[in-house]
């Protein structure tokens, strides 16, 4: 079954959006990069990718816009009709039509700048005809600019059209305008139609669902129908008009019998009587409407008279359905929206008759002959007149009595509160509803537990009576102190540790005032890494006294600095203690042995280098004997050649570049490089 | 309001957010600053268009004011006399400009004969030999080299056949054929698409003339049975001359411009 869903159509963007995107899809989708030395054929083809490639573009995106709005003699006629209303078809099929006209000249221009790019002699030229090309298929799009800009639209606004189907069941509510059926749509459907107590509060056709026996209703809401001539008629009304005309639909005819509206009741069935046609094989119901004002039975006799009238004309849909002419329920009802009375009452006999027509329509069909002898539909008689009740338990039955019982007075924690002095002086208790072994249980304290201790072990009964001591004592010590100055005056002291005082607090202040020199002239300074020393202050000497000072022994402190020093850099170790042996020999008490003997028994510690006269054997020789004794022999060939300046193996050679008999003469038989 | 239109709706019931307005005025005031952000941050094409886009706005809004700014001041009023305004003394004259009247035909044939013609486009760049056309070699070894085939747009009249290969010196390919010529009328300020008759004059010399070949400021002739001009004598003109004002081989069009 088609589904008419316009809100997949894709966006329709505007002149200069639609430029925009098909000139930078090619500049990102075609190579960009050509150089003058390039083959012709391979400029030629660089510029014709990039036209083809736009015109394609081009096609593909009008050939969507084309293929994906709805063409109105294809569509649903209730769809056409509708679109034809608000949209005006011709206006319309104009657009499209220039999108199919645009999409055509930008093939042609394609084809035209192709074949010109066939006889392009250079870049310069193929460039040109590109820019020509693409130019004219944007100029193309620019003129189509207010279609485009006219379908997007269009497109917005189908969108937003409520999704009718026009096959399915459906309800229709119509009438003059202010009769209560946007009212008595919201009473049944869930569609939230705005209600207002002007004329046209709905300007449009609105949809709501219902339930009826298991099935879902479609309910139309349309706008009021003036009663004027057809061509007369403005958009608002065109709708409904539309609905009624082309949607098999059960008709709700609203009448609103106490005339707030507006009109009286002779004008409605004025208008019921001219849109007489469109009710035609439709299940059509008269709805009294606004009964709270004013009842069905006190209005004057021409009212009446002009109701019945009505009444007899829908009676003729039910004849024409087939039905019994004396069957007069469901044709004529009466109902009050405010008071909700005789609501359900209309929806149920307009889903019923609905219903009862569409599956006499199906009946009438030939396709259900080929599944109606398919199923049967069993309906048992009763054998005797023995009564055959369904068997429930006796326990069941107790059962569900007395859930029933308890469901009643169930005490709600809000009852309870309410009981006990409503929110704020009501606290609910958690601790009635634990899930204990003993019920006594559920009042008792429960220790706390913190870390796996119990807290109440920690927890010293008179804590507070000592901190009271405490206090006190305290209090009392404060009272003492606040006697003595803290300052330390050097009164107590003894000479000695006066003298020391003294020193300390010098050299505290000429700390203070070095690190000041320092920090005033911290900005201007050139910094310098520590390690170059401009002023040498980092020596071992200082160092040795400033430890010295301290207190401290230095000789270690300046040996490891030593060790690190730049002088000493690629000496990996200390000097072997043996030199120092010689003249001190206080390190080991060992007799020195000569000097063959130290060299046999230490470890050789540094490789010799190999003598300049010695030869490496190799080379294919067996030993260095052999080699030596060819090196002499090859010295000795060559010693007279030197002498007397002739050519060697070792001089430079440069061959003969063109050899001269490859090079000239006819060449009757062979070729050029053998001959 | 359609059953869709769930934000309408919406407001409708429960109006604007209380910042609604205040929101929308502060995106609107900080929106310039965006725009720079972005005029500033864009790199190639991207920024030359949007540059391009921005000096466009600004260009229209500075003539714009200037405008409400004319109409406000007061200056002086230009004393340029048209052209063709009479005094009052002079009005109930009949005033003629030339004692005889020479009709258009006759004009034309002096100005031919002369071989003068004042042209828009005066003066044009020589277009050489070899880039005019492009040889073929032929001869089954190609060895051969006197074919020639015109590189340039070139108009080929309706009742032409070539002649056998052997004998075709020049060849004219189809695909830079043209038959029809956008013609802007200088004084109508409008252009028509009309046809090609034939082509009168190619500065480049003769012989491009005899082959028909379309470059920059060439004179042709065109059909201007469309325009429905009309010889002082009553008759229907139907052909003109017009001068090509582009590189046809470039554009893939031929642009002209009516003499008159």
């Amino acid at each position: 079954m088609v589904q008419y869903n316009f809100k997949k159509m894709t966006v329709v963007p505007s002149g200069k959006d639609f430029i925009d995107i098909i000139l930078s899809r090619t500049q990102r989708q075609t190579p960009t990069v050509v150089h003058k030395g390039y083959a012709i054929s391979r400029l030629r083809q660089f510029y014709m990718r990039k036209v083809k490639y736009t015109q394609q573009n081009f096609h593909e995106k009008l050939s969507t816009i084309i293929d994906e709005f709805p063409r109105l003699d294809d569509i649903h006629p209730f769809y056409g009709d509708l679109l034809h209303v608000l949209y005006n078809k011709d206006h319309y099929k104009l657009a499209l039509g220039q999108i199919n006209t645009a999409r055509n000249l930008i093939g042609k221009i394609s084809k035209d700048y192709v074949k010109l790019l066939k006889y392009g002699d250079s870049l310069y030229r193929c460039k040109c005809l590109k820019v020509a090309a693409l130019g004219r298929m944007c100029t193309v799009i620019k003129r189509i600019g207010p279609s485009l800009a006219y379908l997007e639209q269009i497109r917005q606004h189908m969108a937003r059209l409520p999704s009718i189907d026009p096959n399915t069941r459906t309800v229709l509510i119509c009438g003059y305008p202010n009769v209560g059926k946007s009212s008595f749509i919201n009473k049944i459907t869930r569609a939230d139609v705005d209600v207002q107590p002007y004329a046209f509060t709905t300007k449009s056709l609105f949809v709501g669902h219902t339930d009826y026996k298991y099935l879902r209703y479609q309910v139309i809401d349309t706008p009021g129908i003036l009663d004027r001539p057809f061509e007369d008629r403005n958009i608002i009304e065109m709708c409904s008009i539309t609905a009624l005309a082309h949607l098999r639909a059960a008709v709700l005819f609203f009448l609103d019998i106490s005339g707030s509206c507006g009109y009286s009741i002779a004008q409605q069935a004025a208008l019921f009587h001219s849109i007489k046609s469109l009710f035609m094989n439709k299940p059509l119901i008269i709805v009294c409407n606004k009964t709270d004002l004013q009842p069905l039975e006190g209005i004057s006799e021409e009212d009446k008279k002009l109701v019945t009238e009505m009444k007899a004309e829908a009676m003729k849909t039910v004849i024409g359905q087939g039905g019994e002419a004396t069957n007069d329920e469901g044709v004529l009802l009466t109902m009050s929206t405010l008071t909700e009375e005789g609501v359900i009452a209309v929806k149920n006999a307009a889903c019923e008759r609905l219903l009862n027509q569409r599956v006499e329509l199906k009946m009438k069909s030939k396709k259900i002959n080929d599944c109606l002898n398919r199923f049967h539909v069993a309906m048992p008689k009763p054998r005797d007149n023995k009564e055959r009740p369904p068997c429930i338990p006796q326990a069941v039955l107790e059962a569900k009595a007395k859930q029933a019982a308890e469901k009643e007075k169930r005490n709600t924690e809000r009852d309870l509160e309410n009981e006990n002095g409503g929110a704020g002086v009501y606290s609910a208790s958690l601790k009635k509803n634990y899930i204990l072994a003993n019920d006594e249980w559920k009042e008792d304290v429960m220790p706390e537990i913190l870390d796996g201790h119990n807290i109440y072990d920690f927890v010293d009964p008179d804590i507070l009576h000592r901190l009271e001591e405490l206090e006190r004592e305290e209090g009392h010590r404060q009272a003492e102190d606040s006697d003595d100055d803290f300052e330390m005056d050097g009164l107590e002291l003894t000479p000695e540790e006066q003298k020391t005082l003294a020193e300390i607090r010098k050299k505290k202040s000429l700390l203070i005032q070095q690190h000041r020199i320092k920090k005033s002239t911290a900005e201007s300074r050139p910094t310098v890494p520590r390690k170059f020393d401009k002023d040498r202050k980092f020596t071992t000497k200082r160092m040795g006294r400033q430890l010295s000072k301290l207190g401290l022994d230095p000789t270690k402190a300046i040996d490891r600095a030593r060790s690190r020093s730049v002088s000493t850099r690629g000496r990996k170790r200390e000097r072997s203690l043996d030199r120092d042996d010689t003249d001190g020999g206080d390190a080991m008490d060992v007799d020195t042995p000569n000097k063959k003997q130290r060299m046999l028994s230490r470890s050789r510690s540094r490789s010799r280098s190999r003598p300049p006269t010695e030869v490496v054997p190799g080379e294919g020789f067996k030993d260095s004997a052999q080699k030596a004794k060819a090196l002499q022999k090859a010295n000795k060939s060559n010693k007279m050649r030197n002498k007397n300046a002739r050519r060697g193996e070792a001089d430079r050679v440069i061959p003969t570049l063109k050899p001269k008999h490859l090079f000239s003469g006819k060449r009757s038989i062979g070729k050029t490089q053998r001959r | 309001m359609p059953q869709g239109d769930y934000i309408e709706l919406h407001r409708k019931r429960y109006g604007y957010r209380p910042d609604h307005f205040e929101r929308k005025r502060k995106k609107e005031a900080r929106l310039v600053h965006k725009r720079s952000e972005t005029a500033q941050k864009a790199l190639g094409i991207k920024g030359k268009m949007f540059a391009k886009k921005r000096y466009a706005e600004k260009a229209l809004m500075k003539k714009t004011l200037a405008m409400h700014e004319e109409s406000s001041t007061r200056r002086k009023v230009d004393d340029d006399v048209h052209e063709g305004a009479v005094p009052a003394y002079l009005l109930d004259r009949d005033n003629t400009t030339r004692a005889k009247i020479l009709n258009n035909t006759i004009k034309q044939k002096r100005k031919e004969k002369a071989g003068k013609w004042e042209v828009p486009l005066p003066k044009v760049r020589p277009v050489a030999e070899d880039e005019m056309f492009k040889i073929l070699r032929s001869g089954k070894r190609k060895t051969k080299q006197w074919k020639r085939m015109v590189t340039k747009a070139t108009f080929v009249g309706p009742g032409f056949t070539r002649k056998p290969p052997k004998y075709e010196r020049f060849i004219r390919p189809s695909g830079l054929r043209f038959t029809k010529a956008h013609v802007t009328h200088p004084e109508l300020k409008c252009t028509f698409n009309l046809e090609i008759i034939g082509v009168k004059k190619n500065p480049n010399g003769q012989m491009y003339t005899s082959l028909g070949v379309l470059t920059k400021g060439t004179i042709i002739e065109v059909n201007v049975s469309e325009l429905g001009l009309v010889t002082p004598a009553g008759k229907v003109v139907w052909g003109k001359y017009a001068q090509v004002t582009n590189n046809p081989e470039n554009d893939g069009c031929v642009n002209a411009v009516l003499l008159v």
